[in-house]
Formats: structure tokens, sequence, C-alpha cells
């Protein structure tokens, strides 16, 4: 069904947490039909969708990756404010573990393969990166894809000089309008690869091109995204995506496609059978699973061989021993003991004290490790305030522009004229101002028009009065001309500047008297 | 709210707790009162004659976003009202040319919360080998919006014999019946009922043929706050809210579906999808109010389609045309395969489309169309 014959892409939304899901699904295309994956044209990510995407690119181990993700989740579930607490860096931990888990010449396998989505910051634009020089550029844009502002920090990371933060924010499913991408989302919705919740709402909501259906477990999910589950239920959640890959694949007829690889994970799938016995009883969750599964087996009949049973109720070897792993530390003892009300309630109380300890630690603990970076991101930062400052200068200025009557700027722009002399040298400057601009000088007499027209309706004069008055006190006193004890600053101006106009343009000179 | 009355009735103590505290102190009354007071005040949001002035629409701004979203179709076509029984009219396209009068027509029924205008990037094309005829089911679009029954078999019945009453209007002998959505479950239903009528029936992601499942999604951790706020949200009809946020409500459109942009975007680069969207479903929720009573919860058909199969006469084709990423579950086609063993039943899946599969492929959608339409004459 799925066409083969024409080149295709896998893209993987962005979600938080929830990447896990990501694994599970990228685990099932890897085992259950690997020439998914290895001759996809292109494999696409946002955010956390752009770690799965690059460790399917690099062909890292995807059960290591998941422990990771768990691990980071319980790194964030440990503290009382979750993700919020100020000693919790995620950048640091994330680019951390893609630094220790990636090959050392993964940019060459990702290159031109692998597309992760970035925001760039100074135009909020859509950049799909796909070209790596090294390692540390792969691993810069993974982070720059994964940084939530505010969430993560509040200075953008670089890459190869440009800042750039979350992909999810300007297009969080990258080519997902190309017919032949392969869509993956933790979110029901009108994605390939998505879980089916039992709701046939058909309302639905876009966040940058994800489809997010109106349930109340993608509610849940949304509310989790940031906010990390415990790490049982995202082992879950994991088990949830291979699962609906493997159905996705089924519906395509992708299952049975590639004879030879389907054997080896077999024959460790029954080996290590018994081992997960003992595991699925204590999961409650894994045992209502098993019940849809049985549908799914009615419905596709010709699939429901013993032996394919095993591969939808086990996650592979690999895979789930490194989950059950990272879920497993939990039971320290401190960490029980933790767990247990009345020190969590001690600790709840006590977070007004703690916090700001720990705050001015973890604060200094952060600007030490930004010392090497102090000096290009201060720079960004003036570059920034300065653009910010000047920005609201120049709306500003337009905004009162605009109120203002125009008479009143065009005064003050006279007014700025007459005051430039002063300043440096009136005999060098006058003859340059008038020789280059010729055009300014006619503004100046349409001006001066204006004004005689004004003054002869003699409805303004006291305005103008105000205005002259105004600009009189402003005046250095070496540069007044005689006529400044006149309360009009109309005379003034006209006497200033009518031997330069008349120098000029003689014809024009009468006119504006 | 009955995920909410079942959490409370599993656990009796805290409910009778609960109860016995409120009437001590006498809040059951006001909570009575306060939902009273609510309840007044949405019906009172949904006056007729009030409603304009808080939500940005009227009959002649869906007429004239209607007749944007016409602009770009070129074949020449006629538009009218067919009125039927009560007073009550159906607003009609029809695609007519002489070309092609005496081949079998083809009727396009809309979805929920859709009209005439979303079918545009289809009707140049369909039209060039039959006559096509599209119309606004009663309760939506520009139709009539009368007073639905409150029950789901008498709403059903209400929409079904508006068709047959339009088909004896505009005098159509037989027809090709396309359905898409609600517009699909009613095509059926009235195939069950006339079925001389129908040739051949085409249903595009069809609403309501699986009956809802009883595993409730009780595998995940949902936590009460969500189960809470499900429960608030289910008097509602479904797209209350749109009304209720009133002069915001473009801008939600908007902001929630800038999909619908990108599906027209070969046609219109501005708002114009979303404009109609939205001057379609704030009117009177007349169609809206009747679809909310043929639901149950979680969107549900009372009376699913799937156990009504055996009813419909075997030598009615079907052709069943699903998007491959759509969130309706397509294995009700094959149950419906399963379901009608000596009749032609064939299902095709468009690639790369959702659950609006003739706007997402349009191409892949009428090609589909016409090849199905091919088999009739």
């Amino acid at each position: 069904m799925f066409p083969l014959d024409s080149p295709w892409n896998i893209s993987f939304a962005g979600c938080g947490f929830l990447g896990i899901y990501h694994i599970g699904v990228a685990s099932c295309l890897k085992e259950q039909a690997p020439f998914l994956v290895q001759n996809a044209r292109h494999i696409y990510g946002a955010s956390a969708g752009a770690l799965t995407a690059t460790a399917l690119v690099s062909g890292v181990c995807l059960g290591e990756t998941g422990a990771s993700i768990i691990n980071v989740a319980k790194e964030a579930r440990k503290r009382f404010l979750g993700p919020m607490h100020p000693s919790f860096n995620l950048m640091k931990i994330v680019r951390h573990m893609l630094l220790c888990t990636l090959p050392a010449d993964c940019h060459l396998e990702a290159n031109g393969r692998l597309g992760i989505s970035l925001t760039r910051v100074t135009d909020g634009e859509n950049v799909l990166v796909s070209h790596f020089n090294n390692k540390e550029e792969l691993v810069q844009a993974c982070v720059c894809s994964a940084y939530i502002p505010v969430y993560c920090g509040l200075i953008p990371p670089t890459l190869q000089g440009v800042r750039y933060v979350d992909g999810g924010i300007s297009d969080n499913l990258p080519q997902y309008e190309l017919k032949n991408t392969i869509t993956v989302s933790p979110f029901s919705g009108e994605s390939d690869i998505c879980p089916r919740d039992t709701s046939t709402n058909m309302h639905e909501l876009r966040f940058t091109n994800t489809s997010i259906q109106f349930t109340l477990t993608n509610l849940y999910r949304i509310s989790r995204a940031l906010f990390p589950p415990d790490p049982m239920i995202m082992k879950a959640m994991c088990k949830q995506g291979y699962k609906d890959a493997l159905h996705f694949l089924k519906k395509n007829g992708l299952l049975h496609f590639n004879g030879p690889h389907r054997d080896r994970p077999l024959l460790a799938n029954s080996k290590d059978k018994e081992e997960y016995k003992n595991e699925e009883e204590d999961n409650n969750n894994d045992e209502e699973k098993e019940k849809p599964l049985v549908d799914d087996g009615a419905v596709m009949i010709h699939f429901s061989s013993s032996t394919e049973k095993q591969f939808i109720e086990h996650l592979p070897p690999a895979l789930h021993k490194a989950l059950v792993e990272a879920c497993m530390e939990r039971k320290s003892l401190t960490q029980s003991l933790s767990n247990l009300l009345p020190v969590r309630m001690a600790s709840a109380m006590m977070l007004p004290y703690t916090l700001p300890v720990e705050s001015a630690m973890s604060l200094t603990l952060r600007l030490l490790e930004w010392l090497p970076d102090v000096q290009e991101d201060v720079g960004w930062m003036r570059e920034q305030i300065l653009k910010i400052l000047q920005h609201v200068l120049r709306q500003a200025s337009k905004s009162i522009s605009q109120q203002v009557s125009a008479r009143f700027s065009w005064q003050l722009e006279l007014h700025h004229y007459q005051s430039l002399p002063s300043q440096i040298s009136s005999t060098s400057l006058f003859p340059s101002w008038v020789n280059g601009s010729s055009s300014s000088v006619l503004d100046v007499f349409m001006r001066l028009n204006q004004y005689k027209r004004q003054l002869l309706s003699g409805v303004l004069c006291i305005n103008m009065d105000v205005q002259g008055s105004f600009k009189s006190g402003s005046m250095s006193p070496d540069k007044s001309p005689p006529s400044i004890h006149s309360p009009e600053g109309l005379t003034m101006v006209v006497v200033d500047i009518l031997p330069a106009a008349n120098s000029e343009k003689p014809s024009a000179a009468p006119k504006s008297f | 709210m009955l995920s909410w009355v079942e959490d409370s009735s599993s656990d009796p103590f805290p409910r009778v707790l609960v109860q016995r505290v409120m009437s001590v102190v006498g809040a059951h009354g006001l909570v009575s009162s306060v939902w009273g007071y609510v309840d007044a005040t949405v019906r009172w949001c949904w006056i007729p004659s009030w409603l304009p002035s808080w939500c940005p629409t009227s009959s002649l701004q869906l007429q004239t976003a209607e007749d944007r979203m016409l602009r770009c179709v070129e074949s020449a076509f006629s538009k009218q009202y067919v009125p039927i029984a009560n007073g009550k009219q159906l607003w009609t396209l029809t695609f007519s040319s002489d070309r092609v009068k005496d081949r079998t027509p083809m009727v396009l029924l809309h979805g929920f919360g859709g009209g005439v205008g979303l079918w545009a990037q289809n009707l140049d094309a369909l039209s060039q080998c039959r006559p096509i005829w599209a119309m606004d089911l009663l309760g939506f679009g520009r139709s009539s919006r009368p007073r639905f029954c409150t029950d789901a078999q008498g709403a059903e019945d209400q929409f079904v014999e508006s068709i047959e009453q339009w088909r004896a209007e505009v005098g159509l002998e037989s027809m090709i019946l396309l359905g898409h959505n609600l517009g699909g479950f009613l095509a059926a239903s009235y195939a069950i009922r006339y079925p001389s009528r129908v040739k051949h029936m085409v249903l595009v992601e069809p609403w309501g043929f699986p009956e809802r499942p009883d595993t409730a999604e009780a595998d995940r951790p949902i936590p009460v706050w969500i189960k809470a706020l499900g429960a608030m949200f289910t008097p509602f009809n479904p797209l209350a809210g749109l009304r209720l946020v009133g002069p915001l409500g473009p801008t939600l459109v908007q902001t929630l579906r800038p999909d619908f942009k990108r599906k027209f975007c070969s046609m219109f680069s501005d708002n114009t999808v979303s404009d109609y969207i939205y001057h379609l479903n704030v009117q009177i929720p007349s169609g809206e109010t009747a679809f909310k009573n043929m639901t149950n919860s979680f969107g549900w058909a009372t009376r699913p389609m799937l156990h009504r199969m055996d009813q419909l006469q075997p030598k009615i084709p079907m052709a069943i045309i699903y998007g491959s990423r759509s969130s309706i579950d397509s294995s009700a086609g094959s149950s419906i395969r399963e379901s009608r063993p000596h009749s032609h039943v064939e299902i095709t899946t468009i690639r790369g489309a959702g659950h609006y599969v003739y706007a997402d492929q349009p191409e892949d959608f009428n090609h589909t169309v016409l090849q199905v339409c091919d088999q009739v004459d």
C-alpha cells in the first residue's frame, strides 16, 4: 500500500518529554521494517523529535537514548518544582547526553539526510538545517532545536554564528505537507503514526502543523510534555509508540516486506520471553494493554500467528531492558525515604528557606559555566537591546508625529536645522547644506509658504507663539539673530534662511514672502 | 459528566459525606441556582436576535464568504433555494452542462460544520463527467435552521426526510450519493430508507459507523482535574465556545485551524476559508444541536450505522474513501465489507490526507471519485 517506488521521508514532531514515544516508534521501524529507515530520503525532527531523528540517523542504540530520556525526566522530577527548579539545567544535560552517546563520525551519516527544524531568533522564520560540519555542530543543532525560550533559559544558543530557539515554535512537524512523509506525533490527531484515542471528536487544533485532537487524553499529554510524568508512564508511552508504529506497518502492508531481517529479533525475543514475564506481572499497565491488541489481531487475521504476537507484546529486548533499568533506580533507600509523606511535606514547608539558597548556589554555578561565553552573549544582548531601543524610539517618534499636528513637527525640524550651525561652524556648514540638497531648500520654502498662510489666517497664532518662545529658549546665544526678542519664531527663521535661499534660487525667494 | 459520576459512585462514603455537608450548609441549593443562572445565560447567548451583536456574523456575511469561496470555480453553475416541507429550504448549487445531462447525477453531502463552499477544489473536476448537485444540509450552511427533534432517531429522520423532499423537488430519479463525515452517515441512512433512489454510494471519511468501544480509557492515568474539565464541557454544543467568544471568533478559527488556509492555498492566500468556516458555524446552532443529540459522549454515534448495514440492499454498490492520516478509524471500512459479503464494497485510502480528504489531496480525491463513478455509467 505504501508506495516504496517514490522517495519518502520520516518526520518526528516536537513534544518535550513525550519524546519517549518516538523512541518506541523508531525502534519498531528499525526492527520490523529496517528498509523504511535506511532508505528514507530524509529524517526530519523538531525539538524532542530531533533527538530521536538524530539517534535514528546515526545508528545509536535506541535503548540507550530512551533510558537517557527517562533519566532526564527523573532528574526533572527529583525536585519540588520539577523542571522549573533553578538547579535543573536541561540544556546542559541534553548536550552532555548527546556528546556521550553519539559516535564521533555521526555528522557524516547525518549530512543531507537529517533535517532539524529550528526557529531563527532574528525574524522568527523556520530553518531546516541538514548540513553539519562536525559532531559539535550536530549536537548544537539538537540543543538549539530543543531550546524552549524561558523554560530552558533566556539567552538562545548559537549555531554557525546564528541564534536559534526551539523549532516547534515555527514548524513542529517538518515537511508534513509532502504526501510521502510518514508523520509521527505522540498526540492523537491526523498523523500517520500517533495514538488513537477512543473518541471520534472531529475537532482538532493545529499547533504549527501538528494536529492535536480535542480529547481528554491529549490534554493530559500536553500537560505532561514539559512536566514529565512517572517513569513507568513514560515506559508505557514508549510501548504505545511501538504498538502504533506496528499498526501503521500492518495497515500499509510493510510488515512482511523484508523476510531475512525478521529472524534475528524473533529469536532474541523468544529467548528473553521468560525474563519479561516476571516484570510484566507487576506492571499493571501492560496487562491492560494486551486487551486492545487482541482486537488488532482479529482485524488483521492473516497476520496473527503466535510468533507475531510477541512483537506486539514486547519491546525489543535491548530497549526493554534499558527502560526497565532506568525505571528501577528509583527504589534506592534515599529515594524511597524522600518519597515518604512527612518528608515531602517537610521539604515543601522548608521550600521558602531552601529555595533561595539553592537558587543562589545554582546561579553561581551557572555563572561559572557561563564565563567562557560571557563576552559573546553580552555582545549579543547589547545588540538586541540596542535594536529594541531603536525600534521603540522609531515607533514612538512615529506615533508622536502622527498625533501631534504636522505644523509642530515641521517647526521642530526647522529648529533642528538652525541649531546645527551653532554646534560646529556656521561658515563651513552653511554652503554645503544649501548646495548639497536643493530639495530641502524647496522644502523650506514650502513650509514657509504654509506658515505665511497660517499666520495670515490668524487662527493658530497662539500655538505658534508658544513654539516660538520654546525655540528661543533653546537657542545658543552666540547665534541668535537680532530678531530674537520677537515673540514669534517665524520671523527669526525667515531671517536666517533668506540669504541662502536668495543665493540659490532668486526666483523662489519673492514667492516665499 | 459520566466519568465523574462513575468515580463518585465507586466510592460511596465520600459521596454521602459530601451530600450531607452540602445539605447542612445549604450549598446544594446554591450550586443548583448558580447552575441555573449559568444555564440561562448560555441559553440567552443563543437567542438569534441577540447573536449578531455579539458574534460578528450575519446571513449576508455568510453569503459573501461563500461567494468568495466559489469565486475560483470555473464551471458554470446555478445557485438556488430549493423549498421543502414546512416552508424550509435547502441551499443548492447545480452544475449541469448539456454535454453530461443524461448521466446519473451526483449529490454531494457535506460534513458536520461544513457547507457547499468546501467542495471548491472538487466541483470543477467532478462536474466534467456528470451533473453535480451540492447542497447545504438542513440546519447547516445557508439552508433553513429549524429546531430538530431532541432524540437521535427523530433528528436522523428529519435529516433523511429533508434530503428526500429535496430530491423530489428538484426531480432527480436516481443519484450517486457522496457524503463526507456526517453526510456519509446520512447517505447510508437515506440509502437504507430509499434504496431505489441510490445507484451508488460514496462514503468519504464517514462518521458514526462503529460503536463506542467498551474499553474506556482506563489504561491511561487521567488526573481528576482533566476529568472534571471534560465533565464541564459535556453538556455544551461542540462549537458553543466559538459563539461564546464572540468578536474573537474569527481570530480563534484562524489560530486553531491554520491548516484550512493551507488546504486551500492553491486558491486563496487570505483568510477566505477560515472566514467561511467561522460564518458557517456561528449562526443559530440548529444542525449542530441535532448532531449533538445524535451522539453520546466523545462523539460516538448513538445509533451506529454498522448495526444497520444488513438493512441496506445488497445491490447498492459502495465506495469508501479514507485519508491515511485521519483520526477516523478506517477499520470500520473493513467491517462494512464483512457485513456485506454479497455486495460491491471498495475501500480506498488516500495518502497524505487527513479528515478533509477532498481538500487535503484534491487531485487524488477527484481521480478516485471519477473512477468510482465510471462504474455507474
